[in-house]
């Protein structure tokens, strides 16, 4: 089975920030929060849906879906509502959920709790990482320390896989069945666990939904269209760090220093940029989208090895972490990954471009079209590195570049 | 108004059934599972109901389109 190529960081240098990672300097404890922001704040539930309309919060989890049509779906539906924090974070280059949930996992909590309250809910399950054992234990110790007779925390490990982290995974982890995708006929806001309204958003989300809660909206910070703050997880060949920018900040500001380098955002679902291009972006979701690249989860990687010869192993290594229940997915992720090594023989152009649009949209869940978006995107930004590969070259291959990487190293 | 269909992936395990009973809206991958490639119109839509009644998985749906 193809393992990751690169593993998952849990102790990433993180810098403090402006917003969200204000506190990061204070410690994860309760007391130190409470110093800090104090006791969240009741709100109503039209109070909060104000609130995040003005600020037009999106999700973090890498769909950037609006969180106001979510909250609002689930206070329209029928049943009490469920909410969830899904702190799953199955990309294994990401560590922006857990980062924040080591350094401050109450301002987390606080916009879960808070949002459970304003909906009537009675249960926040906390769905934490299977394989990140120090963010799991930092959150176990925030839930320790919290009383509220109002709101019960229910507590999941999701499995240690890419797909565990999707939403309809997330709502089998609960019920009790195999953490994997299955197809969704309607929104899990209006019918997710147990056919209740369910409010699901991943770490970072509630996060920004906690820090709205105490402190209003993020004045001064991002832009009109995009208000306040995201984390990304930067991470070079060497370096992991996570850090808050605020939306609109220069990508070049972000990008780590690294001279001969390709980038990856967006993560392994993610798209290329060639280092040019990518020092030409905006930190923003919908302006990198109107390019044709993808911020995901909030991933900017700096690669020194060959564009092709790295698409060739995520691809190989998504291919592996396929749920193997979707046909398409199954058999086609597998295909796909064998046409991308093909590239090297000169063959298999073709048959990439044919299996990407054969698999695309066709499973229960975004994995073949993630990794679809992948794919296409080493053609758009490296085009020329494939046709090199094709007649048996590889530019990242020079004698200069290994020189300078060992140097480095060393 | 056109409806659309839709194939539960996890449950459809490539019978084959809906392309026999419906080659206007479905063919088959290289694989053998449903590719829909068509909305489902008026004239269509009782072939349609029986394609999704007949798959011995019960992994088609007929949804607004």
């Amino acid at each position: 089975m193809s393992t990751s190529p690169v593993a998952v960081c849990e102790d990433p240098e993180v810098l403090a920030g402006p917003w969200l990672l204000a506190g990061a300097v204070d410690g994860p404890g309760l007391g130190a929060h409470l110093a800090r922001y104090g006791e969240t704040p009741d709100t109503d539930l039209d109070d909060l849906l104000a609130a995040v309309d003005a600020t037009g919060l999106r999700g973090r989890g890498g769909a950037a879906f609006p969180f106001a049509t979510k909250l609002r779906a689930a206070a329209g539906g029928s049943g009490r509502p469920v909410v969830v924090v899904n702190l799953s974070e199955g990309e294994p280059a990401s560590s922006k959920d857990s980062a924040l949930a080591r350094t401050s996992p109450h301002l987390v909590l606080d916009g879960a709790v808070a949002t459970a309250r304003a909906l009537g809910a009675r249960q926040v399950h906390v769905v934490l990482p299977g394989d990140r054992p120090l963010t799991t234990a930092a959150v176990d110790a925030a839930a320790a320390e919290r009383r509220d007779r109002r709101v019960r925390l229910v507590r999941h490990v999701a499995a240690p896989r890419f797909v565990a982290g999707q939403s309809r995974a997330v709502l089998e982890l609960m019920a009790g069945r195999p953490n994997l995708p299955v197809t969704a006929w309607t929104p899990e806001a209006v019918a997710g666990h147990r056919s209740r309204p369910t409010l699901l958003s991943n770490a970072e989300t509630w996060g920004h939904v906690g820090r709205l809660l105490h402190s209003g909206p993020p004045r001064g910070l991002g832009t009109d269209d995009e208000p306040g703050t995201t984390l990304l997880t930067v991470r070079g060949p060497d370096t992991v760090t996570v850090r808050e920018v605020e939306y609109g900040a220069p990508m070049r500001s972000v990008l780590p220093a690294e001279g001969e380098s390709a980038v990856l955002l967006g993560g392994f679902h993610g798209t290329w940029a060639t280092v040019q291009d990518a020092r030409e972006l905006r930190v923003s979701v919908t302006g990198l989208r109107e390019a044709g690249y993808a911020l995901g989860a909030g991933l900017v990687m700096a690669v020194t090895e060959c564009p092709v010869r790295w698409t060739q192993r995520v691809v190989a290594y998504l291919a592996a972490q396929s749920a193997g229940r979707c046909g398409p997915c199954l058999n086609g992720l597998p295909a796909l990954a064998t046409a991308v090594s093909a590239l090297d023989d000169g063959e298999g152009t073709r048959r990439v471009s044919d299996l990407a649009t054969l698999v695309e949209g066709r499973g229960a869940c975004a994995h073949p079209d993630g990794t679809v978006r992948l794919v296409r995107s080493l053609f758009a930004s490296y085009a020329d590195e494939v046709d090199r590969h094709g007649a048996g070259h590889c530019a990242w291959a020079r004698p200069h570049v290994v020189r300078r990487l060992r140097s480095v190293a060393s | 108004m056109s409806r659309a269909l839709r194939v539960d992936w996890p449950a459809c395990k490539a019978r084959g059934l809906c392309a026999e009973l419906l080659p206007e809206v479905v063919t088959l991958d290289e694989w053998g599972y449903p590719i829909v490639d068509r909305e489902v119109d008026d004239e269509l839509l009782g072939l349609a109901r029986d394609a999704v009644r007949m798959c011995p998985r019960l992994a088609l749906r007929l949804v607004d389109g």
